[in-house]
């Protein structure tokens, strides 16, 4: 089937399978691999990407269902001069990274996150708000810390 | 001076544009699709395979089986395991090939153009099996006349590796015991849980060298092993890491490097010489490697009325799994460590490590440590409650100085700080004010926040974890330093480091430049790295047993120091190979156990306030205090990243990480099951006190830190909810329905 989805602001048209998952459409056609693949079972917000500026895990969607939307992964985050995005620049100075693995999914998340609370957000909402963000190596705190440093001056 | 601060991560941007290439993210165009399959049965002979139909399968390209490898045995300590099991082998291996000892033993590699029709050739292959008896736990492997997992090993029972530890005259230290508790532990697997799940890619290079590109922990013994099995050479083999996400030990064995080697060796002779791609799911990741070995143990511990500990008697069984892994120096941890740090006069200790027909145990964080402190630290919190003595004040009466003799019966390494950990823990964590009241939480959002049900609680643990593989085992490791610069300059104007050692994810390649920085007077942003290439640099040993920035950090300071030598004699570019080993380590006397087996320790001690919810069981964490003696923090926000990483995953290993097994098969291998904690499951306040006492061994006096902060906390936070609930848990993790399990039964 023929899909059609802006991606980082370039119009993609591509021949997909109907059971082709969004995030392996991503990865694997359009060769975006800053987007993760942490599990099976859409627990783990590895994969976190905006569709028409939401969040949402491109494991739980298929390719086809994307058609016709705007889609913004990790690599289209930053300015077009390179750069970076507030929360990608947080998540650096607050060391809110080790393996790095489950980062994309977090900023991406985080910084939609953001985008929603403009009135600015505490430590709860943070935890609430990246709860289906899996890492398991920073323990969180600095993660907590990175979000808060752009979602509190928001 | 660059050591001693937190500069960025020269890898955190690529980490956060997405940029950064995992093992697995460059699939070559064109690259083939591997599956490995595996025999899903805990214990079985193979009667016969075909893969006649699986060939046929449009797409698939070629299967790899037994009969293609060459050496048909591997293992990282001990070759008990077959690389694939299979009827039809070269019978070039010690282990019984046709066997299959546990549900993810691997039987051939599916190589096709599609990873969807890998899949189905691999469902397409034949296979039928003789089912042999099941050995899915340690009372059923030691059970009389219990089925042997591994005959050809020649012994007669499945506990094939028994440490042992005779140390004066227990009897008569318990008769000089006031009190002497006797109990039974029993502590769970753990599943490592990296975010990315192995994945690798394989080909030949321009030197004809077959080589893999994946993650792992230790590049030159990942060569060794594979070289084994393909009956090369090892530099006909290449290994090559790529950004690794996450591995914990859980990567320090071998999981589809193998297969992977084999493949793209055996492809190549047949002509066919497109790069191998393999990744595993989630559900091939949790099935496919091992795991923190479960087990049992049964400690007495008697003390005077002082809280003078008199004597110790311990029995640690660890259940290896099919296969040993690492359990045999596993193994030693946990025996060295159930002791603690402590001074015990009289001592009996016998460790096994048993063979089951289940997951095999191996390397994860604290390696062993995290079994053995359950053990000693309840049993000294019980036994100080039962005195009426202040657990801190009863560790402080028994804590190794310097120039004591461990529980091996030779003097402790030099800098031991057990002492001065425990008291900057204790006044960190404000023990002499009490705990205010409890703030209501609910842990359902939906649920109203419980008030009256709510009990605060504090615990306290402290302990050891040694540097290194110790135990004889021949400790390297590799740098190589290059400066740069003009003919006429005084000092160098940059310098290359090569170092095999693995970013893990912990920082590692950032602390080594920094290191390096301070070594050579380059400053940071000259000091370039190329790191875990065999084919560029040496043997860095593990990245594991918190050795490597010990090891490391060493290696650098001698491949300065050779290079400074070489810069001073005229030569541009100067260069210093260094090859750092420590002081010798000894295995331990089989009969009693005496030895020197640890050149070097880390210490520490940790403070857990909890609130328990006696009507739902949910445990909420409120306060954690950390305290560790690190030598000298090389970069102090590493340093506290490792503390709070190593704590949330000890915190998911207490309360919530819970595999399921029936018959030798888990039945939860997916994140949905197996709950690892998320942001909002964390204690709420970490505070990571980091002290710096230096070891006179280490870099800059630098020990290590990573294991550390898992080892004391579940202990910690069991004598914690005890002080909420007056309930001791002798097991774990503590999810509500075991903690409401409890509470019930001690009303009834
Ligand atoms: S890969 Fe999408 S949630 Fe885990
Ligand atoms: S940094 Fe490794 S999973 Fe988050």
């Amino acid at each position: 089937m023929e899909v059609s989805m802006s991606v980082n602001g370039d119009t993609q048209t591509s021949d997909v399978e109907p059971r082709t998952l969004l995030v392996h459409h991503i990865r694997d056609t359009l060769g975006l691999t800053g987007t993760n693949i942490g599990c099976d079972t859409s627990s783990c917000g590895a994969c976190t990407i905006h569709v028409n500026g939401e969040s949402v895990k491109s494991c739980t969607m298929l390719a086809v269902q994307a058609d016709g939307t705007e889609i913004t992964t990790i690599e289209g985050l930053a300015g077009d001069d390179g750069e970076l995005h507030p929360m990608q620049a947080a998540f650096m100075e607050c060391h809110g990274l080790q393996c790095g693995y489950c980062t994309p999914g977090m900023v991406m998340a985080a910084s939609s996150l953001v985008a929603e609370n403009p009135e600015g957000l505490d430590e709860t909402a943070v935890r609430q708000g990246l709860e289906g963000n899996l890492c398991r190596c920073t323990g969180y705190h600095n993660i907590v810390k990175a979000v808060l440093a752009v979602g509190d001056t928001a | 001076m660059s050591v001693g601060q937190s500069p960025l991560r020269h890898d955190a941007a690529a980490k956060t544009d997405g940029s950064i290439e995992y093992a697995g993210d460059t699939v070559p165009a064109g690259a083939l699709q591997a599956v490995v399959v595996f025999s899903g049965r805990a214990h079985a002979r193979m009667l016969l395979m075909s893969t006649d139909s699986a060939l046929a399968v449009p797409g698939v390209v070629d299967i790899i089986t037994a009969a293609d490898a060459p050496v048909n045995e591997y293992g990282l300590t001990m070759r008990d395991q077959p690389a694939l099991v299979g009827v039809d082998h070269t019978g070039a291996a010690a282990v019984d090939a046709a066997v299959s000892r546990w549900e993810a033993d691997q039987i051939a590699v599916v190589i096709a153009e599609t990873r969807a029709a890998a899949t189905a050739g691999a469902a397409a292959i034949e296979v039928e099996w003789e089912d042999l008896p099941l050995v899915d736990n340690i009372d059923a492997a030691l059970a009389p006349k219990a089925p042997l997992v591994h005959p050809e090993n020649g012994l007669d029972t499945n506990a094939y590796h028994h440490l042992r530890i005779r140390k004066g005259d227990p009897d008569f230290g318990f008769a000089l015991a006031y009190a002497v508790i006797d109990e039974v532990y029993e502590v769970p697997h753990q599943e490592h849980a990296y975010l990315q799940p192995e994945a690798g890619t394989a080909y030949i290079d321009n030197e004809g060298r077959v080589t893999i590109e994946i993650g792992g922990q230790w590049t030159s013994e990942d060569r060794e092993q594979v070289a084994h099995v393909l009956g090369l050479p090892e530099d006909r083999v290449r290994i090559i890491y790529k950004a690794i996400g996450g591995a914990f030990g859980g990567k320090e064995d071998m999981s589809i490097q193998i297969a992977l080697g084999l493949a793209a060796m055996r492809l190549a002779e047949r002509g066919e010489h497109r790069p191998i791609h393999c990744r595993w799911s989630r559900e091939e990741s949790i099935v496919g490697h091992h795991k923190r070995h479960r087990g049992r143990i049964r400690i007495r511990l008697g003390a005077t009325h002082d809280g003078t500990i008199t004597a110790l008697e311990a029995d640690v069984d660890l259940d290896a799994g099919a296969y040993n892994y690492t359990s045999n120096k596993v193994l030693g941890n946990a025996h060295v460590s159930v002791a603690g740090a402590y001074r015990i006069p009289h001592a009996r200790i016998d460790s096994r490590a048993i063979y089951t027909t289940t997951v095999p145990g191996g390397a994860f964080r604290g390696f062993g440590g995290p079994q053995g402190h359950f053990a000693i630290e309840s049993a000294v919190n019980r036994l100080a409650a039962e005195l009426g003595i202040d657990p801190v004040e009863m560790r402080l009466r028994n804590a190794l100085v310097d120039g004591d003799d461990g529980i091996t019966q030779t003097v402790m390494p030099e800098g031991v700080s057990m002492r001065e950990v425990i008291t900057a823990c204790s006044l960190q964590a404000e023990l002499d004010e009490a705990l205010p009241d409890p703030e209501p939480f609910s842990p359902i959002a939906s649920l109203p926040s419980a008030t009256t049900s709510l009990r605060r609680g504090r615990g306290f643990a402290a302990g050891f974890k040694n540097i290194g593989f110790s135990f004889g085992f021949p400790e390297r490791c590799e740098a190589e330093i290059v400066l740069n610069g003009n003919p006429n300059d005084e000092t160098p104007t940059s310098a290359e480091l090569f170092h095999g050692g693995a970013e893990v994810g912990q920082g590692a390649h950032l602390a080594m430049r920094q290191m390096a920085s301070d070594a050579t007077g380059v400053s940071l942003d000259d000091v370039h790295g190329h790191f875990s290439d065999t084919a560029t640099s040496g043997d860095p040993g593990s990245a594991s047993a918190s050795r490597l920035t010990f090891m490391a950090g060493n290696s650098i300071l001698g491949a300065a120091e050779e290079a400074e030598k070489a810069w001073r004699e005229g030569d541009r570019p100067a260069r210093g190979f260094f090859r750092y080993t420590p002081p010798p380590t000894e295995a331990l006397d089989p009969e009693t156990g005496t030895g020197a087996p640890n050149f070097c320790y880390g210490y520490m001690a940790q403070c857990i306030e909890v609130t328990v919810d006696v009507d739902t069981g949910h445990i909420r964490v409120d306060r954690v205090t950390s305290t560790h003696d690190v030598g000298k923090a090389i970069n102090p926000a590493l340093v506290r990243g490792q503390i709070e990483g190593a704590v949330v995953q000890a915190h998911g290993y207490a309360i919530s990480e819970d595999l399921q097994l029936a018959d030798g098969f888990i039945t939860n291998p997916r994140f949905s099951s197996y709950l690892i904690p998320g942001i909002g499951d964390i204690p709420l306040q970490v505070d990571s006190q980091i002290l710096e006492f230096a070891d006179p061994l280490g870099p800059f006096g630098a020990r290590g830190v990573a294991e550390m902060p898992f080892i004391t906390y579940t202990p910690a936070l069991t004598a914690a909810v005890h002080d909420a609930t007056g309930l001791w848990f002798n097991t774990f993790p503590l999810t509500p329905s075991r903690v409401l399990g409890g509470l019930q039964a001690a009303e009834e």
